[in-house]
């Protein structure tokens, strides 16, 4: 059909202004770079995270003992866990292991950065050498903390002695094994929750210090409800990643007592570890792995929900 | 100086990270002779790179040895094995050879044996042949074997005014166990030092006629008499005489550093440690182990080298068996044996095993029947878990947390399941005929 133009006006008098489909966000100049700066970080979450946790599940579902071609078990690794009493006791000795020594961490951490931020002089020192247990290597540390753990001879029960305490055999007592894990695992971890504490506790304004002043606030009060509410992004965040890396407790536990004395000190990594390259057991590690995954996953996320009514952002 | 541009600073970066990348990823190049070893110290490095050159001069091709320290061989051997990156010929330790075997990492060399006219199998101890064995068929050919035998500290005797023990005729347990009440007083010195592991449990099970497991590998037998009488008695050494140093920490816990100490009379040991006791600073020889009701049989362990699964037939197989027959030839056990490492499982390499200390000929006299006995180490296709398990629960009993029948009571219905569970792989790999 054929459109006649004669009574239409010339296209170029008053152009309407075509409208142009915008860009979509993801596809602007702005958001490609970006995408090509967390690239790397992406590719390597993808093939050193996600992979391994996808093939897991994989993995989870076979019967699998490294050499051999896998076959199919279903469930059947899942259903192992129910009846396995060392898995139920490394579950175990790994909360216990959580439980008390987050606490204390974040305890430790937080007193001694509270110290470290009275203005004291050659801080920059104290610093660094409080920071040391943490950068370094915790098979090192573990070592050294064998011989102070020596029952006749070692430093810790040499200082109890100066107080008539008769210290116990720490490593290779049934009650005691693992709090002496926990408290080297304190020593070798506060360094990090200070660093943090500190500078969250260095970005408070000053200000606010200064009004509870003008208010009368006692320190303790000021600390109540100055300090710790101001501090809670940071404390927040080491609670969370302080959990994640108690639940992954492995090194010291495995250098210090080998799990023992019985199962005492055998936490949840070690046991999958086990389980995968001493017993050949792929499929069940791999479930008990899912497992343990699943119990992080809940627990920070619980955690986040949690931070929703007491952490406080400056926004 | 030139500016390098952001688009030639991308290509340099490219083109090194791909010529990382390929230097990563080439191995050694075809025809060559590699080989896994297990390597803790410097002396025992020079041992190994001795016997590259040794391969080198006697096959003429390049010798590539990848060692690793003892306590991450394993796990190191099992990736390469699953990679396809194992070495022609790999080193295994005697109580992990039916576990590899039976999982069809490792091949059986029956048939490269027997076509090879010039390898001559009886110049091996029986044990070591036994060890190197899994369901009927040879696995690997040994490089060392050993029975356990007893150190002792002849100054710490002497001053003591305590005849020095016979060097021949083992003593009762009776009589040992006295000296070791003897030899000891409270906090200064003490009668013996074994590991509080079932490694040197068993030496004592298998002198009382027993065994972890039943002839038939169906079920525990530490709960037989035989084995119960024997681990009461090495448990009372430790908790009711007190003849032993007292033990600091399970996992550190050395029956040589306390041996080296000079205030213990007796230890529990094998050749394998006679490189390390020549430091000693004071004499010291071996006798052979106390003897129980049958006898003296303590564990002969040993290590072999075989070839993996993966290794192709044609070419690869026939310089892997070259390597192999090269790695456990009379030559190349002599430099092992001549560095004191341990004693050649060769008959005819035993020569080059030599004292100190002054007794040492009762290593070979004890592997060929001569005087004593030994017994070879009986294990399981899963002896990981097995040796996990007692390893949990055995050591308490060395620390009187636990009674030995508690202990036993307790571990029996789990060694049981993993009995089975030996049984079945044995079955599956029959079936495989591996």
């Amino acid at each position: 059909m054929a459109i006649s133009t004669a009574d239409t006006a010339p296209v170029t008098a008053t152009p309407t202004p075509a409208r142009q489909a915008p860009t979509p966000r993801w596809r602007s100049r702005e958001a490609l770079t970006a995408w090509l700066f967390i690239l790397p970080s992406l590719i390597g979450f993808l093939i050193f995270t996600a992979g391994p946790v996808v093939a897991a599940g994989v993995i989870s579902l076979l019967n699998w003992n490294l050499f051999s071609a896998p076959t199919w078990a279903g469930l059947h690794n899942f259903a192992r866990l129910g009846p396995d009493p060392t898995f139920w006791s490394a579950l175990g000795s790994t909360a216990y292991f959580t439980l008390v020594s987050v606490p204390l961490t974040i305890l430790v951490s937080l007193l001694l950065a509270l110290l470290l931020n009275q203005g004291l002089q050659r801080i920059a020192v104290f610093r660094s050498l409080l920071l040391l247990p943490y950068a370094t290597i915790t098979v090192a540390v573990a070592f050294v903390w064998i011989w102070l753990y020596i029952p006749h001879d070692g430093l810790v029960n040499a200082v109890l002695g100066w107080f008539g305490i008769n210290g116990p055999a720490w490593l290779i007592s049934d009650t005691w094994a693992m709090p002496a894990l926990i408290l080297m695992s304190v020593w070798k971890s506060f360094g990090f929750g200070m660093v943090v504490f500190l500078a969250g506790l260095q970005a408070i304004p000053q200000q606010l210090y200064e009004a509870g002043r003008v208010d009368g606030t006692s320190p303790w009060k000021s600390l109540r409800h100055i300090t710790l509410p101001m501090l809670s992004p940071a404390l927040f965040f080491v609670v969370v990643t302080s959990v994640i890396g108690s639940f992954q407790v492995f090194d010291q536990a495995l250098i210090m007592t080998n799990g023992g004395p019985g199962t005492r000190t055998t936490t949840l990594v070690m046991y999958i570890y086990r389980t995968g390259f001493e017993n050949y057991d792929q499929g069940y590690a791999a479930a008990q792995s899912l497992v343990l995954f699943a119990f992080i996953v809940i627990i920070t996320a619980g955690q986040f929900l949690f931070q929703q009514r007491l952490v406080h952002y400056d926004n | 100086m030139n500016k390098l541009s952001r688009r030639g600073f991308l290509q340099v970066s490219g083109l090194a990270g791909l010529g990382l990348a390929a230097g990563c990823s080439s191995g050694p190049p075809s025809g060559t002779a590699t080989w896994a070893m297990w390597s803790s110290s410097a002396a025992e490095k020079k041992v190994w790179e001795d016997f590259g050159k040794y391969v080198e001069h006697q096959l003429g091709v390049k010798s590539v040895a990848t060692l690793t320290p003892s306590s991450g061989y394993p796990t190191k051997l099992d990736l390469q094995l699953v990679s396809g990156t194992a070495s022609l010929v790999t080193a295994l330790n005697g109580t992990l050879i039916p576990t590899y075997a039976a999982r069809g990492a490792h091949r059986p060399l029956d048939d490269l044996i027997e076509a090879d006219p010039d390898f001559e199998l009886d110049d091996f101890y029986d044990t070591s042949r036994k060890i190197s064995s899994f369901n009927g068929k040879t696995y690997a050919i040994g490089f060392d074997v050993a029975p356990t035998v007893m150190y002792y500290n002849k100054d710490l005797l002497n001053k003591q005014g305590i005849p020095l023990p016979s060097r021949t005729e083992p003593m009762s347990w009776a009589t040992f166990r006295d000296l070791t009440k003897q030899l000891t007083k409270s906090g200064e010195q003490y009668g013996f030092t074994c590991a509080p592991a079932i490694d040197d449990l068993v030496s004592w099970i298998y002198c009382a006629g027993g065994n972890v497991m039943s002839a038939d590998a169906s079920r525990s037998a530490l709960g037989d008499p035989e084995a119960m009488e024997a681990l009461q008695f090495v448990i009372d050494l430790f908790v009711k005489d007190k003849v032993t140093p007292p033990i600091k920490n399970l996992v550190t816990e050395s029956s040589l550093s306390n041996f080296m100490q000079g205030n213990v009379a007796f230890m529990q040991n094998g050749p394998w440690q006679v490189v390390n006791a020549r430091k000693a600073k004071f004499d010291w020889d071996i006798i052979p182990f106390p003897a129980g009701a049958n006898g003296s049989t303590p564990r002969v362990s040993g290590s072999s080298f075989a070839i993996p699964s993966g290794v192709r037939e044609g070419a690869e197989l026939d310089l892997a068996w070259k390597l192999l027959k090269t790695l456990t030839s009379t030559g190349a056990l002599d430099i092992y044996a001549k560095a004191g490492r341990n004693n050649p499982a060769r008959l005819s390499a035993g020569s080059a095993f030599q004292p100190p200390p002054d007794n040492l000929g009762i290593v070979q006299d004890i592997l060929a029947g001569k005087a004593a006995g030994g017994h070879a180490f009986d294990v399981t296709t899963n002896w990981n878990q097995v040796k996990q398990l007692l390893g949990q629960d055995l050591p308490r009993t060395f620390l009187g947390q636990v009674t030995v029948p508690d202990a036993i009571t307790g571990l029996t219905p789990r060694l049981d399941v993993l009995m089975r569970q030996h049984l079945d792989t044995v079955r599956q790999a029959t079936a495989r005929k591996g």
